[in-house]
């Protein structure tokens, strides 16, 4: 147990390595969440005005929804280095070692949670310089870190699990355009759900992004609503574990791909 | 105790779609030995050596390594053996002290042990000076030492070089030579390596054995190898006129004490012969009075590359693999030279 813990933190010291090396990929997660939240809040600021919109600026509706895209984003595409790894021939190094199987899977996901909760922090951060509203103090500032780590947990094992199966970057990135952008979409982060279309807001209710927005939405704008924590919380919980141990088979099972 | 670190019996793999990549292969490597895995792409050089470090399951057949089962103790071999691939694979994003450090971490070696390890297989490397360089800007050869450094890095019983030194150009080659060489010198350890360039199996090898289309040809010390050929190589281009008598030439040729072996391919004959200075002008002289004109001649001490025509009737400086396995190595080159 030791030695898995140990071996996790391996891997994981070596992703955050990477992470804090490669300088452009810090700017640019930090500069696309102020694109988003200056361009898009600008855009659809008359969106507010309308008739039974659920906040009073465009802006503040739309802040908790850029957190848990930039988490969508950020876990989505987790299985990138696995695929990498393999490619250069580091997996393979990585195996020979009398290492945790398990542990390449845990460390890389914990490592892509990590990366979540420091975007998050700098976006919230950002859209507490542009005034945007926040009715709950450290204690939802906590909450929301966590939900936004569940809801980056499932994708990165989602993601993972894809990077199990394949070799080609191309696939990963294929199955990643598949998915964001319909699961933004049909979703409540752009849009309140009582805006929609009764077909489209019926999608946005199983949506897993939804789940994870509500809660978060609601520490921004009015406080905490235990109940949608709660739910959430229970629904990525799951969702996580489910697809972290899908990731963890697919990965013991296609080793020598 | 026995003497042998490695021992395989009837060790097979078949991949799907039923090729055979490893077909009953049985070979000991002795403790302390340069043992040379020798024959061209797609040979099954690599497969046996990934059955061997417990990466790829066998199909039928068993090895132990150090005594334990390839199969039943998979976590006991890893600890026992070092493995540098031939995908060079070492971080480019990380310094080379810090692809040791992981590669510590990954032996559980404590932080202290860790430390000592690393300052002792840079310096073996002659990598000290540059640790603290992103391994991105290190040469071909630097990548190729580190990775060796770092399988190192857990004092194992046995190495495996795979390929060693595909990519990198004569003088890196003989340098990574000199590092395996002095490996064997300074620590007690085996060293399974694998080539497809007879130099170097040649130079580097305490014995070797020769691979094609996953079966073992033949197996021994490069010096015996060569001379169980039975002596030096007598090359002869007969003129085509003498071609359609062939058959009586070569049958008065091994009628000679000093002949032991010919083989004809269109008007060129290859003689295996006893003290070739000697004997080659007789030869001539015999041909002579049958009226037999030669066109040109080469006497040759036999090298590997006649070994291996010998067991496996082609050259292995003419085979290039199938398709697939030369685009692999196109690959692998490419990344190695960047």
């Amino acid at each position: 147990m030791k030695k898995f813990f140990s071996d996790t933190y391996w891997v994981f010291w070596r992703e955050i390595k990477h992470l804090l090396r490669q300088r452009m990929r810090i700017f640019m997660t930090i500069f696309q969440p102020v694109i988003w939240l200056t361009l898009m809040g600008n855009v659809f600021s008359k969106v507010a005005s309308v008739p039974g919109f659920p906040a009073d600026s465009y802006l503040n509706y739309m802040a908790p929804g850029i957190v848990v895209m930039v988490t969508l984003f950020g876990g989505v595409f987790g299985g990138m280095t696995l695929i990498w790894d393999r490619r250069l021939g580091f997996l393979q190094k990585m195996v020979a070692a009398p290492i945790s199987r398990t542990s390449i899977i845990f460390g890389k996901m914990l490592s892509i949670a990590a990366q979540c909760i420091f975007q998050v922090t700098i976006i919230f951060i950002i859209a507490m310089f542009m005034d945007v509203n926040f009715a709950t103090g450290a204690g939802g500032f906590l909450i929301m870190i966590i939900l936004a780590s569940l809801l980056c947990l499932v994708f990165a094992g989602i993601s993972l699990s894809l990077g199990a199966v394949t070799t080609s970057h191309e696939t990963l990135i294929a199955a990643v355009n598949l998915l964001t952008l319909p699961l933004m979409f049909t979703s409540n982060a752009m849009m309140p759900t009582q805006m929609m279309p009764d077909w489209l807001s019926n999608i946005a209710k199983f949506n897993p992004v939804t789940y994870a927005v509500e809660p978060i939405r609601d520490l921004f704008l009015t406080g905490y609503d235990w109940s949608s924590i709660a739910n959430a919380g229970l629904m990525l919980g799951v969702l996580t574990l489910a697809l972290t141990s899908i990731a963890v088979y697919l990965f013991r099972k296609n080793l020598s791909l | 105790m026995s003497n042998s670190i490695v021992e395989t019996k009837d060790l097979t793999k078949m991949y799907p779609g039923d090729i055979l990549a490893v077909d009953r292969v049985s070979f000991t490597v002795d403790k302390g030995e340069i043992f040379g895995f020798l024959g061209p792409n797609g040979a099954g050089k690599t497969t046996t050596i990934l059955m061997l470090i417990t990466l790829l399951p066998p199909t039928s057949g068993s090895a132990t390594l150090c005594d334990f089962d390839i199969v039943a103790n998979q976590h006991d071999v890893r600890c026992c053996i070092g493995y540098v691939s031939q995908d060079t694979a070492v971080d480019d994003d990380l310094t080379g002290w810090e692809n040791l450090a992981l590669q510590a971490g990954f032996y559980h070696l404590s932080s202290k042990t860790a430390n000592e390890r690393i300052k002792e297989v840079l310096e073996m490397v002659d990598l000290t000076d540059r640790a603290n360089e992103m391994v991105g800007h290190y040469s071909g050869g630097m990548r190729k030492r580190l990775d060796i450094a770092s399988g190192l890095i857990h004092r194992p019983e046995i190495l495996f070089l795979d390929e060693p030194t595909l990519g990198l150009d004569i003088q890196t080659r003989v340098k990574i030579w000199d590092y395996i060489e002095k490996l064997r010198r300074e620590k007690d350890i085996t060293i399974f390596v694998t080539t497809h360039y007879m130099d170097e199996a040649d130079f580097l090898c305490d014995r070797i054995a020769i691979i094609d289309q996953g079966t073992i040809k033949a197996i021994g010390q490069p010096a015996k190898l060569k001379n169980d050929l039975g002596g030096d190589i007598l090359q002869l281009e007969i003129g085509k006129s003498a071609q359609n008598q062939a058959k009586d030439i070569i049958q008065k040729l091994d009628d000679l004490p000093f002949v032991n072996n010919i083989t004809q391919t269109n008007n060129t004959l290859l003689l295996y012969i006893r003290d070739g200075e000697s004997s080659t002008p007789k030869i001539f002289s015999l041909l002579d009075k049958l009226g037999v004109p030669i066109e040109a001649m080469l006497l040759k001490k036999p090298s590997l590359d006649d070994v291996f025509l010998h067991f496996t009737g082609k050259d292995l400086r003419d085979e290039t693999g199938n398709r697939w396995d030369s685009m692999m190595t196109r690959m692998k080159m490419r990344r190695v030279r960047r």
